[in-house]
Formats: structure tokens, sequence, C-alpha cells
């Protein structure tokens, strides 16, 4: 029997192990800048994103009624989170006069910006606030940073909550793309034969199907239309290339020695795949996965666009842009802003996507030649 | 004047659909195009039941461009199991009827009607008013930031030509804007707003009406007018000095002969609109001789004037070829002549170009006979009506001069035509209109057979109401252009009652009382009202359709707004045109957003309002509404019959079948070289004198 002789173990042993293969990406991500602010810049849309209803509201962060603390501004995420004693003691939505009048020993924080995504601000509400202007009168002021749109509503407060459509558009329709796409790529590089056969043909077929037709048939038939329905309607459609790229890469490295080694232990199949293979596999999978994700936050902003997004009133960049576009001399604000927003989200996103194909590809390192 | 031509647009317009259903609504964007589309009038589905069912004077529906096709679906023939090769026969539709002799006739008792030049009516009208602040040319330099300018401007633009023509320069060429493209020059097929104006100018009829709505007999037409005693028969008598476009005479027996073929049930011949617009409820139509025709009606009712307005097609020119084509389209010698349509209006055609524009010329024949000229001469040597669908790209051709005029949208009112580049070449003017926006609750369910678990309660369509802000409709969405409603009729129309509704102001205490009046409250606490219904808590969500423009959307969702502030919630659905009409003709909708314009009777209302009638969409149903239709339309008095329709729009107030919302203005935009329009109940061109009133002066500055 071999053994390593004793020397060499000790050698082997005081040297520092060597980086793994995420963090040696992650090292060479870091080398890019760009590709470093772009991530940063996500990160904070979706810090944004998750915590738009303290950023901009007219809801209380918190506020103690009736000897009690309540989280009205909850009630952004979800309409039952709004406790109901508010309803009952008709506060109509109007919390920053209404809480002193009911109930003089109350007191609330309220988000950063009173302003709502829903509706027009008018006077009276906000002590030396005035009623939003609205039509080209909307200009970006102190009170309304990013102006109002035609109707009144504050373009800043409606950024900053549909930054959630955004972000989330993007991740939920590239998690449910990524979920098909690998597991069925997974499966038909792992088995190949007729399993690949099938899967290769039922990836072909969904190729073809025009994903924005299917939106606006979906749209067309829905009482209430959600971003939900758009999302799964993306990823249900936009899961091809993944599955593509994965089964490629199971190809290539089911022949490899260690996969071999895996199943001559005994492991199954669904083990090798999902465990040995599968990690490996990741790096390359990842990046039209980043590239899918702009490319779904532009699908939602152009669906809003031309109105076919999300039932109004939905606060989403696209929605935005769509009103400046009616009036697109008046009103540069409407353009500006949620444009610039759209795109370097979608920047971001890209120049992500880019580093970590640089970074996770032995190929495209500058180092390796 | 041609008062013809007014007419015939009316004869589009208002009879067919005495409303025009605006569901594109509230005036933004393609708005135009299918708010005044709806004009365009097309197939009523009942239109052959429409004799045998009195109470539904078929208006026949409002429609858009791309509706117009729907219409060929749905041939409007007696039996749907017409046969395609039987012969055709003249008049078929028509219940066998002997009319009496001419020495008949002459015994019975006959009242005069009213024959008048809508041109000289307008112009005594204007020499009661006050003479114009400012001449033209100051009114020009105006900007039209304020009623007050609006007025003046108005004013000074409004002033008519000169007598007998002197000051206008009749070489003037004017190109007009169309939201829609024309489809046919036959005035039979006409569908869309297009082809009502292509009718307007270089058709002819036996009736018109004035700015407000109030029917004559043009002189330019008719010599003489009188309506028997029992107000059944109406007598006209045409002059001989009107001739067709190929130099033919026009007579009495082509009036005879149109009606009939209208009349006519063939499987190829599909008549979208004419005959549900009020045709089909005359009796029988008959020339004595070249000049004399009679009109036989069923009943003595108050709109079988209104009923006298279908086009009129040369006899001479169709007498033969329909045996041969019934289609009228189809045929080699049916196509040549809807390429080159003989017409007997002030304009005739000369050429016309797909989705871009149709041209038509003046007319010499039409006002000069045997070298005398025996009608006033039509102000235009040539009209060129382009088509712009885009409205924002119209607007530029009208600030580059490219169109001479066009409707505009009221945001395009208040925020892209105050600068220098519009005010360059144009001007613009506002004035009321008689069309009415409204959010329409449907009553019951989609079958019909039971009340909507919603709005089949009175509280609930009155909290409603009261949960609407109308300060910030008005206001913020509606720029204060508009008018807020006080209900179905206009304001300024002459059946709008003595003692209004008051105005609403936004009350949500009162709305929150009203609907839990009604059973609806937070019992499960998740901030949604609710009600237990056969044993289920149903929660107060329901859709709110409205048509995808800015101004309907806007609304929808400022409802939404307010009525999320007393717990019950609507889901904005902006929905398409075709499949609105759809949903709505179904009853498939909790609740809608949409307007009405005014026809040319209230009696048209009864197909609204009227129970089960065809577009009763909300189901609302009150007997004491439909026995008030029924008085109204058979009274002859106009007192008594201001004072019927006058006690409709208290009941339906007080029933609140709709919430109504705003009346909305008329928007347009003008070339500085025109002058002479007035605006009447349906805008500047729907009466008569209508568009033969504008005019270029000899010397335009």
């Amino acid at each position: 029997m071999l053994t390593t002789p004793p020397e060499v173990e000790i050698a082997l042993a005081e040297s520092a192990p060597s980086a793994g293969f995420w963090r040696e990406s992650w090292r060479r991500f870091c080398r890019r800048r760009l590709a470093l602010v772009a991530l940063a810049f996500v990160v904070a849309l979706m810090a944004i994103a998750a915590a738009a209803p303290f950023i901009a509201g007219t809801k209380p962060i918190i506020c103690k009624y009736k000897g009690h603390i309540y989280f009205p501004a909850l009630g952004y995420y979800n309409r039952a989170w709004e406790n109901p004693i508010f309803a009952k003691d008709r506060f109509r939505g109007r919390y920053a006069g209404t809480l002193a009048e009911k109930d003089p020993d109350s007191w609330a924080i309220f988000p950063l910006v009173y302003q709502d995504p829903y509706r027009r601000v008018r006077a009276g509400e906000w002590p030396d606030q005035p009623e939003n202007p609205f039509g080209k009168e909307g200009v970006p002021s102190r009170y309304n940073w990013f102006g109002t749109n035609p109707q009144g509503f504050d373009v800043f407060a409606s950024m900053v909550h549909g930054a959630q459509t955004a972000v989330s558009v993007g991740f939920v329709s590239m998690g449910i793309a990524a979920a098909i796409g690998i597991t069925l790529g997974a499966l038909a590089g792992y088995f190949g034969g007729w399993i690949d056969v099938l899967i290769s043909r039922v990836i072909e077929v969904v190729m073809c199907i025009p994903s924005l037709v299917l939106i606006l048939a979906l749209v067309a038939m829905l009482d209430k239309v959600s971003n939900v329905h758009l999302m799964v309607i993306v990823g249900c459609t936009g899961w091809t290339g993944i599955a593509r790229l994965t089964r490629a890469e199971f190809m290539k490295l089911k022949q490899l020695e260690f996969v071999s080694a895996a199943r001559a232990m005994g492991a199954g199949a669904s083990r090798v795949m999902f465990i040995h293979i599968l990690r490996n596999a990741l790096a390359p999978v990842l990046v039209p996965i980043t590239f899918g994700i702009a490319d779904a936050i532009l699908i939602e902003s152009g669906l809003s666009f031309l109105g076919f997004g999300a039932s109004p009133p939905n606060p989403s960049w696209g929605t935005l842009l769509s009103a400046g576009r009616r009036s697109i001399e008046e009103t540069w604000w409407l353009i500006v802003f949620p444009g610039a927003a759209i795109f370097l989200t979608v920047l971001a996103y890209n120049l992500i996507g880019e580093g970590l194909q640089e970074a996770t590809d032995p190929r495209l390192r500058q180092d390796a030649h | 004047m041609p008062a013809s031509s007014p007419l015939r647009s009316l004869l589009l317009l208002v009879p067919a659909c005495s409303l025009l259903w605006l569901i594109s609504g509230c005036s933004s964007e393609s708005a135009k195009s299918a708010a005044e589309k709806p004009a365009a009038a097309e197939a009523s589905p009942s239109s052959e039941s429409a004799a045998a069912n009195r109470s539904s004077t078929e208006t026949s529906q409002a429609n858009n461009p791309s509706a117009q096709q729907e219409p060929e679906n749905a041939p409007q023939g007696a039996a749907p199991t017409l046969d395609p090769k039987a012969p055709f026969e003249l008049g078929n539709a028509l219940e066998k009827f002997d009319p009496p002799s001419l020495e008949e006739l002459d015994k019975l008792k006959w009242n005069d009607g009213r024959i008048a030049d809508g041109m000289a009516l307008l112009r005594d009208e204007k020499s009661s008013q006050p003479a114009p602040a400012l001449t033209a040319e100051e009114a020009l330099k105006l900007r039209n930031d304020s009623p007050e300018n609006n007025a003046k401007i108005l004013a000074a633009l409004g002033v008519l030509q000169p007598e007998g023509g002197e000051g206008v320069n009749f070489d003037a060429k004017m190109i007009r804007h169309a939201g829609g493209d024309l489809n046919s020059t036959n005035p039979l097929f006409s569908s869309s707003v297009t082809d009502g104006e292509f009718a307007d100018l270089t058709g002819l009829a036996i009736m018109s009406f004035d700015r407000q709505l109030k029917n004559f007999a043009p002189k330019d037409v008719v010599v003489s007018w009188q309506t028997s005693d029992d107000g059944l028969i109406d007598r006209f008598v045409l002059r001989d000095d009107i001739t067709w476009s190929d130099g033919k005479p026009f007579t009495a027996y082509d009036v005879e002969f149109t009606f009939k073929l209208i009349m006519s049930d063939h499987a190829l011949l599909v008549i979208p609109a004419v005959r549900g617009s009020g045709t089909d409820q005359i009796k029988a139509v008959k020339a004595y001789d070249d000049h004399t025709v009679v009109i036989f009606h069923k009943e003595a009712l108050a709109t079988n004037i209104t009923n006298i307005n279908f086009p009129i097609l040369p006899k001479h020119i169709y007498e033969n070829s329909v045996k041969e084509d019934p289609s009228l389209k189809r045929s080699a010698y049916h196509t040549e002549q809807e390429a080159k349509p003989v017409t007997a209006g002030p304009y005739e055609y000369v050429s016309r170009k797909r989705g871009e524009e149709f041209v038509v010329r003046r007319r010499e024949s039409y006002y000069m006979h045997d070298g005398k000229q025996v009608r006033d001469k039509p102000n235009f040597a040539e009209v060129r009506v382009k088509t712009i669908e885009d409205l924002n790209t119209a607007l530029l051709a009208l600030k580059s001069g490219d169109i001479q005029q066009m409707e505009l949208r009221a945001e395009q009112w208040a925020d892209q035509t105050n600068g220098a580049d519009f005010y360059a070449k144009n001007t613009k003017v506002t004035a009321p209109e008689w069309t009415e926006f409204h959010i329409e609750w449907n009553q019951r369910t989609a079958d019909g057979k039971s009340p909507s678990p919603f709005f089949g309660d009175s509280r609930v369509r009155w909290a409603m109401t009261y949960a609407m802000d109308y300060d910030e409709l008005i206001n913020t969405i509606t720029r204060g252009l508009y008018q807020q409603g006080q209900g179905t009729f206009h304001p300024t129309s002459w059946m709008f009652p003595k003692n209004p509704p008051a105005l609403i102001k936004q009350d949500l205490d009162k709305a929150e009382d009203l609907l839990a009046e009604a059973g609806w409250t937070d019992s499960d606490g998740d901030g949604i009202r609710d009600k237990e219904i056969n044993g289920q808590i149903v929660p107060f969500e329901f859709q709110l359709m409205t048509s995808q423009t800015e101004t309907g959307i806007q609304t929808a969702t400022l409802m939404k707004e307010c009525l999320e502030q007393i717990g019950v919630i609507a889901n904005v659905k902006p929905t398409e045109f075709v499949v609105m009409q759809d949903k709505l003709i179904k009853h498939e909708f909790d609740a809608s957003l949409g307007g009405w314009g005014a026809g040319t009777d209230p009696s048209m209302q009864s197909n609204i309002y009227g129970t089960g009638a065809q577009r009763n969409y909300g189901q609302y149903s009150n007997p004491k509404v439909d026995k008030l239709f029924e008085q109204g339309v058979r009274e002859l008095d106009p007192a008594k019959r201001a004072e019927i329709y006058g006690q409709i729009h208290l009941q339906l107030w007080e029933d609140q079948p709709v919430t109504w919302l705003f009346y909305r203005n008329a928007f347009f935009g003008f070339n500085k070289t025109l002058r002479g329009y007035n605006f009447g109940a349906l805008g500047p061109f729907k009466y008569s004198p209508g568009f033969s009133s504008l005019f270029v002066p000899a010397a335009t500055p």
C-alpha cells in the first residue's frame, strides 16, 4: 500500500490552505471596480425596496394610539397588516392630523418623506406642507424631490415603492427560471439518452413561446393583474438559456473523475447531480441569471410603459415613464428620474453579470496566460 | 347654405345613437376617436326587431374604428338564414301598405312645419346678442387662458360672413383633421365619425337641426313641409333645382328608393347603422311626383321627425345594379361607384388615400342651376380631411399648419397649447357639449336573475356617489375644465329640470353610514368591509372597468383611493374598447366608467335607462321611469315634454343607477385664418349650419 511520506504530509499541513473556487472568484470580482460599484448599487436598491414604506409614505412607522403601539406603515406591504382600529375610527388613511385629534396622548414616527405613491397629498395633511402640484406644475421641489406625476402623485415616493417592483420582479422571475432551468438542464445533462432528447425538445418548444404575447393574453384574462403574474410568466418562459448552459456543464462534468469517485462510493443520482456536480457547474449559470434579472426588469418596465402592467395605481418606473411620454416637452422629470433608475439598474445587473463571468471563467482570466 | 349636410352628420351621429357612447371615455387620447366615433354609429343588432318593439327606439351604438368591422359579422337581415342567392327584392322588410292617393291626402288637415335656413337662423340668433367686444384680429392676439378670454375669442371668431358672401375668400382650401379613416363613400355603409363627416360634406337631407337640436326642414332642399293633424304623416315638397353631381335631377323618387333600399333584407346587403337609427320606425315613404314625397309613420310620436334622417342615394345609379349585386359593394360597377360616388351635397368627391386623407371640392352644380345662383356658394374651393390617429402627432400637424382644425384633448388644452408655438398659427376655443361621464353600477348579476351583492342596493350606490372626491376630480384630473355632473341631462339643455339636484360634495361619513346601513361592515377586521350573503362572508371588492385613456384611468384610480378610505376595494381594470363593449352588453362587469353624448331627442335615453333596454348595461329598472319615457315620446307639446324629462332626470338622480361625474366640454384648435365657428350641443360641426359657416376672410392676416 502506498503511503505519503511523513515529511510531505507535514509540509502540506503547514502551508496555508489554497483558496476555494468561490473565494478565488470573489477575490477576482473585487478587482473589477465597476462590478463592485454595481453590486453596491444593487444591494442599496434592495435595501431601499425593502424599507420603502419607512422612506416614503403617509402612514406612521410606529405610533401609540389609545394606549397601544401600532405599525400602520406595514399596511403598505399588506393591507391586512394595518390595524383595523384605524378603519373603525375612520382615519381614512390620514394619520398626521387625525391621530392627535382622536387621541391627544398619541405619538407617531413618520417616514422620512411624507408622500404617498398611491395618491396625491392634499393641503393641510402635514403641517406647513402644501398640496402636491399636478400636471406640468409638478416640478421637483423641496416637498417633491423628483416632482409629481400628471395626477399629482409624488415621483420620489413612487420610485421608492417602485423599486420593490423592480427588485422583486428581477429576483422572483429569475428564481423561478433558475429553479426550472437548472433542474431540467441537470436532468438532461446527467442522464443523457432519451431524457436529454425529450428535455431538449421541450426547451426548443418553450423558446418559441413569445413571453410578451403570453403576458398580454394573461393581462386580458385576469381581473386584477399583479406583478406576481408577470413574474411567473417571465420566469416560466425565461429558463431555456439557463437549462442549456446547465446541461452543457453537466455533460462536461459528469465525465470527470470526482463524479466517478462519488458514484463509486455509492452516491445516488440526485446526490451526485445536486451535491457534487451542481456546485461546480453553478458559476457559468449565474451569469445568464444575472442578465436575466436585467431583462425581467426591462420587460416589467416596458409592460407598465405600454399600460399592460399591474393594475393601476401601480408605482412602477415604467408607469412613470409612460406618464411622462404624453407631455415630454413639459414634464422632463417624469422621464429623467425613472429613466435613469431603469438604466442604472439594468446597467448594474449587466456589469455584475459581466464581472461574474470574468471572475468565474478561467479562460477569461487575464493572469491565466 | 347646405343645411342638409349637417343634418347628414347628425344622421350618422345622433340618431344613430342618440347617445353616443363615449366609453373611451373621459376625453383623452383616443378619446376623441372613440368619443366621437361612437357617433359613428354602427350596427344595431336588433334593428329588425325594433319595429316590433317600439320602446326600444334603437339607437345604434357607439363605435370606434377598431370596432367598425363588427357589423360585418352580424348581418342585420330579418332572418339569419337568408339565402345569398335569393333574388333581391326592394323593400321586402316593410309591411304591406297601400298609400292613399294625393287627393285623399289633400282632404286631411295639415299643419305647416318649420322651414328655415340654418345660416339665417344662426344669424338671427346672433343679432339678438351684443356685438363682440373685439375684432377677430384682436381676438386672435389673445391667449385663451381664462373663461373671459374664451368668451371673447368665441364671440369675435363666431362672427358670420357678411350676407351675400362678400369678404369671403372663395378660393380658400381647408384642411380638416379626422381621428379615423374613411371606410366607405357610400353613406349607407357609414360606420365611423369620418364616414359621417364625408356624408356631411357631400350629402343632402330633408331634415336638419340647429344648435339646440331643434328640427327644421332646410330651405335649400325643401319648399314646404306639412304634418298631418294626427301626426302620422309628413308631406314634403322638394325644390326642383337640385341636381346630382352627374347632372341628373334630384327627385322625390330618390328619397323613396333609398328608404326602400334601407328597408330591404338580403343576405348580402349589410347596412351597419342607418336602419337602426330610426329609419325602421317609418312605416312607408311614397313619392307622388318628382317633388312631392310623403312619409307615413306608425304612431304619432315626438321622435317621428328625427327618424327622417336617412341618407339619400341616386335611384338612377343603383336601381338596376342592386338586383345584380345586392351587397352594393362587390360588382365592378359598385366598386366604380365607391371610387367615384354620385352625390347631391355642396361638395363632391375628388380623391382619397387609404389611411391618409380624402379630398372633396366645391360643386358648382350644387349652388348654380341654369346659370343662376340658387343656393349659397360653399365657402371652400376644396376640403381635405386628413386622418391622423395619434392625437399628439395631430397636434404637431396643427402647430405647423399642416391641418387647420382639430379637436383637442383636455390635457392638450391644458398643457400643450399654451406656448408661442401653438399660438403662432392657431387659436383655441372651448364650449359646453351635452356629454356626460359617469360610473355605471351593475345592479344585477350577469344573467340578470338576482341582484348584484354590491350595487343592487341604492344605498350602496349612493355611498359610492358620496365617496367620490369631486373637488379632486374636477380641479386636478379634469384641470377645472369640466363641470361637475348633475344628472343625465346637460344643465343647458331644455330637458334639464327647473329644480335641479344639488351638486354632491364628498362626504365619507355619510358614505360609511350608508354602507353600514346596507349591511356592509368590517366584521373580520381585515380592513375591508364585508357582508354575510347566503352564509358566506363576501368582502366588498369589485372590479372597476375603465377605458385605457389617461383621464379614465386617473378617474378610476381616484375612485379607488376614495373607496379605500372607507374600506371598499375597487380594482381598476383598464380595458380595451372592444372587450369593454362586449362585457357591457353581456352585463359582465361590476362597475364601469363611461359616457353618453346627447341624442337629438331625449326620448332616446329610454334605450339607456328603460327596463331591459339595449344600452341599459347596469340593468337598472324603474317602472316609473319606463312610464315617463313612454309618456315623453307621445307628448307633442314641448313644454310638457320638458317637464316629463325633468321628472325622469330627477327620478334617475334619486335612484343613482350611475354616479354622474362630469359634463365634458368640446375643445377645439383652429387655424387663425378660419372664421365663423360656433358651437352647438354636439360641438362646432354637428348642426346646421355647422361646418358651412366656416370661412376664410378675403384678406387674411
